[in-house]
Order: structure tokens, then C-alpha cells, then sequence
């Protein structure tokens, strides 16, 4: 292990099983297995047991001092499992994770908390439960109320604090450990964005000390904030490590083929007790040269082909295209009606094409829903959802407001005017 | 869980915001697949560290659970007395009515045996119960944090011996009130013999909580079969003389300790030595036995409890 290496994974597989009274026994199983004095050495690749599954398949990366690492994936991706076994709270099935000195976790913030103490009383059994001793914390006492801004109600017993105030106590407690590698799952979103923002400076601090961090979260839309690499999970293996955008933009995409596959693809008017008169047919996603691309800049120009088969006769024929966001859901949406297009479709296939001169989306993956209509919203004959999936490369992004944050992209130019005129004593500047 | 701890004494730093972190930057852990026994003094050096590393949260969890459980009531802590007092005053008037019909040698009391008895009971089976009680009530902080262990038998042991100290404090009057003389050799020796049966509680407990995490029968079962046990054991009654009620107090692994304990705390001698020697002798491995079931099975039922 590298002297400048914090954590690293080898090779971890972790299975589990989710049928109750089958868990319960192998449990029994594992524990006498564990019991057994001189144990053998495990497989390479563990064998699953009947109605077992992988959890974890073959995880390996490397966490360097001072890195912050985020770890992302769709929930059941293995992150959270992940983190047990870096946490020592599992034991990994096969491989190996080697730490180099002291860990510290904020999964769960305020844990042994009790209502009837007051805050004061309960930083201290809280810093004990994380692993601080009475003197450390009476020497970072102050800062953890400080960070908290909870000086008027410290000496209150913590059941009359709002549920905000408990977390925000929590993560203060949490947040002044001072471990080589820091864990956190999901406690990114804690309190308000003036505490949000504390948090991430704090972290930025941690970081530039020397600690490493590993943070899990489904709101990668902070991760950049505090992340300086990204690994991220689907279906327990590790698909992407490296960078942060690149890797939002890989969770994405993998978050749009999972909303593809995990809602019916087609809903048509049958469905529904009418008669069928055409279906969508083709969805293609082109570049601006009409080559089939599911990969695009920001402001690249794209079309969007859709064919329509008919095997009856559908007047006045609409097609309504939304562009979605795995993040955001739908973005906005169009009606070929928006350029008066709504042709008598007689029996055969036909083509709808969408053009888009300069896409108006920041990086990120993205999929479109089509609906088919005839002349009115209820002659309504077919839906295809989460189809045609892109994903926008670059430009970068830049959290630190050096540039493009967010998902939207809009033509915009900045003007500056030095030594205006000072606005009216009554600070009434409309007019 | 095959963990490695390697503590290089050297190059460790202390200064400034990173002390901690510097102190610890040297410890190398490691987790693999390997079985915990495979090393076994590497277990029995990670219990014991367990336990030197979690003395400080044990009694802020003690404090906390003592703190946190009276202060929410009128009369406070004056309730740590009042149980015992309760149980006083309903064997007094038991006898009162002649209820306890037996009689003891030398005109010795059989409330005060009785009530000697229960104390030493209550103290047996919640040792034996603490376990188990303790895996489900710190069911989050196990599933979620990483922290000593040992921590949580460290406050179940506090816990455990502060109520015995309490009905030891409302047992010293009824001894004077009964009319008898407090012979401190036969309590020394009473205490000790109570210790080791506290011990011997908790390492068949220790053993059977792993199975009562994952199979709630094991709890059931315990709460079910409490009252028969106690019946079964020698506290409202003496010790048969006569087999087979003789060999009950063999077989019953709560009898031995508790009823020598009982003997030498009220009589100052007892003729059950024999029983008590060798159960007590196998308090302490037994206690082991259970340190090293409740830590290696551990992360078997972390596993298995909900995120």
C-alpha cells in the first residue's frame, strides 16, 4: 500500500439474501463458519448460496490523502453496503480493504441521542458513540455549538429542538472528528443552505488538512461542490472512476436506462379501450451531419426522428416530444402543432423530425418522452417514454461560479458599466 | 472478520487541528474474508481492546441511561429505591399473613432469606438477559456505527452492578430490622460468590444473543420461561437435602452460585460450596467463550439488520 494511499479496495464481493427465514439460517451458518478455529482461506469469487445475490462484484479503487471522493448509483447499486465494509460494520465475502489510520462516519447524525438531555449532555454521548474522548470534546466544545449556532438552547433537553436543530447538533458533533478517512452517506442535505454551505467549507478545510473523505449521495447536483473524484456504482459493480462531471454524467445515464426499463416503454391507446389507428415505429436520436449519436456538446445541433406507422387512416396527426432529465424529470416539451404540422396520416409509415439547432442542455444524460394524438388531446393513440437517450459531454461545468452550473443552457451575453450614477435616496430605481 | 491492527509507534505526530488524525496515522486495518479464529489472539487482543478503547463510552452510556430515565419524573432518582422497597414490603407482609411457612436454623428469618434470595435472583437473570436486551435496544448504533463492542457489556456490567448496589443499600436495613447481625467475612465472600454468578449470567447470555437477534423465539422463549426458572430455583424454599430435589440445585445452572451467595450473605457459611466452586470456575471461561460469540458474530448481524 502506497504511503499516500488512505484506502484501498480490493477486489471486495459481498452477497446477501432477502428472503427472511433464508437469511436468518445462513446467518446461523456464517456465524459458526466464523466460530471455526483456523479457518481456510476464502475464494477469490464467493459462491452464492440458494436465493442469495451480489450486493457487491468485484469492487476495487483507491482513496489518496486528501482526496473527496463521491459515490454514486442508483439505489441497490452497492454503495451503501460499500460503506458498511469500509466502516469494518460488515465483513467483505472475498478481497480485501486496507485502511491506513483512523476512520470516521456520519451515516446516521445524532445516533444515541436522548430526547430528555440537553444538548450540552448529549454532545458528549454522541462524541463518544463516534469515537471522542470527554477531553477532546471539551477542547472543540465551543466550535461544535459554534457550527451548530445553538448557543441559546444548549443547555435545553433536545426533545424541544425542531427536527433541523437535532441534525444540525448531530452533524457539528460529527462534522469535528478529525479521522484520517471520513465517510458520510446521504448527510449532504442537511439544514438550510446557510448550513449547507458552512458544511461544505468545512469539508473543503478537512480536505486540505490531510482528511480524506467518501461521501455518498443521490444529490450529485452538491457533489462537485466538494468531490474531486467520482466512483460510481451500478448493479454492485464499480462502472466509472474518475471524474466528477464525467461521472455525474455516467450515473445519469445509467439513471435514464434504468427509467426506461423500469416503466413501460409503450403505452398505447389500447390500453385504454380505443382503437389503435398508428404506432410509433422509430426513434432515432442524429447529429448534425445524420449519423445515429447518442453523444452530444452543449449548443451541438440534433434531430430527433420518429416514425409513425399507421394501419388505419388518423386525421390532423400530432406528435408531442418532452425532453426529460433523470434529475428533474421533464424539462419542457414541444407539439409538431407548434409549427402547424398536423398531416392526414393515410395507412402506411411516416416520418416526424425534430429539429434542434443548438441544444439548450448542460452536461448530463437525457431521454425524450413522444406522445401520439390525432386531431384532439383525447384522440390519444400512443406514448413512448424514456427513449431516445443522449448524453451531453461538455462543456465542463463549473460549481465554484467560474461559469455553466445547473442543466439549463440559454443564450446570454454579460454587459458591465463602470461608475453608474448612484440610484435615488429613496432607493427607488424602477423608474 | 480477519482484521489486522498494526500500530507503528513511530513518525506519530500531535500537533493542531490534526492530532487525532496524526496520532492514528500509522494504524494500518485491514478486512478480508478471512474467519475471525483464524488468529485466535488476535481476537482475544481485539476484546481486550475493545474494552480498554469503549471504558469511556460505556459510562457516558451509563450516565445517559441513568440520567435520561428519571428525569422526566416527579420523585427522580428516589425511583432507583423504590422497587426494592416494593419487593420488601410485599415479602414482609407475606409473612405477616403466614404465608412462608418454613423455618430456618438458629432463628434466622426466612424474609430476610427470602429477600436475599430475590436480590441475588433479579441480578442473575438480568445479567443473563443484558445481552440480548443490549443487541436490540442499541439495534441503530450497532447497525451504523463502528465503535467498541465490548462498550455495550461495559454499560450493561455498570448497569448491572449499580442496581445490585441499590437493593444492597435497601437490603442492609432489613437485616437490622429482622434481628440480624451482618457478618462481613460471609458478605465479602457472599459478593464475590455474586459477582461470578453475574458473570456466569452474562456469558451464557453473550452466547445465546447472537441467535436471539436473529431467531426471536430464543427471546420469547426467556421472557416465557423466567417465572418457572425461578420457581425451580432454591429462593422461597431451602435446598432440598434429598435427591432428587437435591440434584436440581446441580442441574440449575442459576442455583449453585446464587443459593452459596445467598448462604454466606444471611448465615455467614453454607453447605453448598461444592456446586458453587465448580460453576464458578466455569463463570470465567464461560465469560470468554461469550466475548469471543458476541464479537465475531457481530457483523453476521449487522448484515441481517434492516438499513
Amino acid at each position: 500500500m502506497n504511503s499516500d494511499t488512505i484506502l484501498q479496495v480490493e477486489g471486495v464481493w459481498k452477497k446477501y439474501c432477502r428472503q427472511l427465514k433464508r437469511a436468518m439460517w445462513y446467518g446461523m451458518c456464517d456465524i459458526t463458519g466464523q466460530l471455526r478455529l483456523g479457518g481456510r482461506e476464502p475464494a477469490a469469487t464467493p459462491q452464492l448460496r440458494k436465493g442469495e445475490f451480489f450486493a457487491v462484484r468485484n469492487a476495487s479503487f483507491e482513496v489518496r490523502k486528501g482526496e473527496c471522493v463521491g459515490m454514486i448509483g442508483p439505489n441497490g447499486a452497492g454503495k451503501s453496503t460499500m460503506l458498511k465494509m469500509i466502516n469494518g460494520l460488515i465483513r467483505p465475502d472475498a478481497g480485501r480493504i486496507t485502511i491506513r489510520g483512523k476512520i470516521g462516519a456520519l451515516i446516521e447524525l445524532g445516533t444515541g441521542f436522548n430526547p430528555v438531555l440537553s444538548g450540552r449532555e448529549n454532545i458528549y454521548v454522541n462524541a463518544a458513540v463516534l469515537g471522542m474522548g470527554k477531553r477532546e470534546v471539551d477542547r472543540v466544545f465551543d466550535e461544535i455549538v459554534d457550527f451548530a449556532d445553538l448557543h441559546s438552547v444548549i443547555g435545553d433537553p433536545i426533545k424541544t429542538y425542531s427536527s433541523g436543530m437535532k441534525v444540525r447538533l448531530g452533524f457539528s458533533v460529527a462534522a469535528h472528528l478529525r479521522p484520517s478517512l471520513l465517510i458520510m452517506d446521504e448527510v449532504l442535505a442537511v439544514g438550510d443552505i446557510a448550513f449547507r454551505m458552512k458544511c461544505f467549507n468545512h469539508f473543503n478545510t478537512l480536505t486540505k488538512n490531510g482528511t480524506s473523505i467518501i461521501l455518498v449521495t443521490h444529490a450529485v447536483g452538491m457533489l462537485p461542490r466538494v468531490a474531486t473524484r467520482s466512483v460510481v456504482f451500478d448493479t454492485g459493480r464499480i462502472c466509472f472512476d474518475g471524474d466528477v462531471q464525467q461521472g455525474m454524467t455516467v450515473y445519469e445515464e445509467n439513471l435514464s436506462v434504468r427509467a426506461t426499463q423500469n416503466r413501460p416503454v409503450t403505452q398505447s391507446a389500447s390500453v385504454e379501450g380505443s382503437d389503435v389507428k398508428a404506432r410509433i415505429s422509430l426513434v432515432e436520436v442524429r447529429d448534425a451531419t445524420d449519423n445515429v449519436s447518442d453523444s452530444f456538446q452543449t449548443g451541438d445541433r440534433m434531430r430527433l426522428v420518429v416514425d409513425v406507422q399507421c394501419v388505419q387512416p388518423l386525421d390532423s396527426a400530432r406528435l408531442i416530444v418532452a425532453i426529460c432529465s433523470p434529475r428533474h424529470d421533464e424539462l419542457g416539451s414541444t407539439s409538431s402543432v407548434a409549427n402547424d404540422i398536423r398531416p392526414n396520416l393515410g395507412v402506411g409509415t411516416h416520418r416526424f423530425v425534430l429539429e434542434i439547432d443548438r441544444l439548450p442542455v448542460l452536461m448530463g444524460s437525457y431521454y425524450f418522452n413522444i406522445s401520439l394524438y390525432g386531431a384532439e388531446l383525447t384522440d390519444y393513440q400512443e406514448r413512448r417514454l424514456g427513449v431516445g437517450v443522449f448524453k451531453i459531454t461538455g462543456p465542463p461545468v463549473d460549481v465554484n461560479g467560474n461559469g455553466l452550473y445547473g442543466t439549463l443552457a440559454f443564450d446570454h451575453s454579460w454587459n458591465f458599466s463602470e461608475n453608474i450614477p448612484a440610484p435615488l435616496a429613496n432607493g427607488n430605481t424602477d423608474s | 472478520m480477519g482484521l489486522k491492527l498494526e500500530q507503528h509507534e513511530t513518525e506519530t505526530q500531535v500537533d493542531g487541528v490534526n492530532e487525532s488524525a496524526d496520532q492514528h496515522a500509522n494504524l494500518i486495518t485491514v478486512y478480508d474474508a478471512r474467519p475471525d479464529l483464524s488468529k485466535p489472539m488476535v481476537v482475544f487482543g481485539k476484546i481486550v481492546r475493545g474494552f480498554v478503547d469503549g471504558r469511556e463510552l460505556a459510562w457516558r452510556l451509563f450516565l445517559r441511561n441513568l440520567r435520561g430515565m428519571y428525569r422526566q419524573t416527579l420523585l427522580g432518582l428516589f425511583w432507583l429505591f423504590l422497587p426494592p422497597i416494593a419487593n420488601t414490603a410485599i415479602w414482609v407482609f407475606l409473612r405477616s399473613q403466614n404465608v412462608l411457612k418454613f423455618e430456618l436454623e438458629g432463628g434466622l428469618s426466612p424474609t430476610l432469606y427470602i429477600l436475599s434470595g430475590m436480590v441475588l435472583w433479579q441480578s442473575f437473570i438480568e445479567a443473563f438477559q443484558m445481552p440480548l436486551n443490549s443487541l436490540s435496544q442499541n439495534r441503530g448504533m450497532i447497525s451504523k456505527l463502528n465503535f467498541p463492542r465490548e462498550a455495550l457489556i461495559l454499560d450493561g456490567i455498570a448497569d448491572l452492578l449499580f442496581n445490585l448496589c441499590v437493593r444492597l443499600v435497601v437490603l442492609i436495613p432489613a437485616f437490622f430490622l429482622f434481628g440480624t447481625s451482618i457478618n462481613p467475612l460471609g458478605w465479602l465472600g457472599g459478593l464475590a460468590l455474586a459477582l461470578l454468578m453475574i458473570l456466569f449470567g452474562i456469558g451464557a447470555g453473550l452466547i445465546l444473543a447472537p441467535i436471539g437477534s436473529l431467531y426471536q423465539d430464543v427471546g420469547r422463549f426467556i421472557s416465557m420461561s423466567t417465572p418457572f426458572w425461578m420457581i425451580v430455583t432454591p429462593i422461597i424454599y431451602v435446598v432440598p437435602a434429598t435427591y432428587p430435589g437435591n440434584l436440581l440445585n446441580w442441574l440449575n445452572p442459576a442455583s449453585p452460585l446464587l443459593v452459596a451467595a445467598r448462604d454466606l450473605l444471611v448465615i455467614g457459611e453454607t453447605l453448598h460450596g461444592t456446586p458453587a466452586l465448580v460453576y464458578g470456575l466455569i463463570a470465567i471461561p464461560l465469560l470468554f467463550l461469550g466475548l469471543v460469540v458476541w464479537r465475531v458474530s457481530i457483523p453476521s448481524l449487522v448484515e441481517r439488520m434492516p438499513a
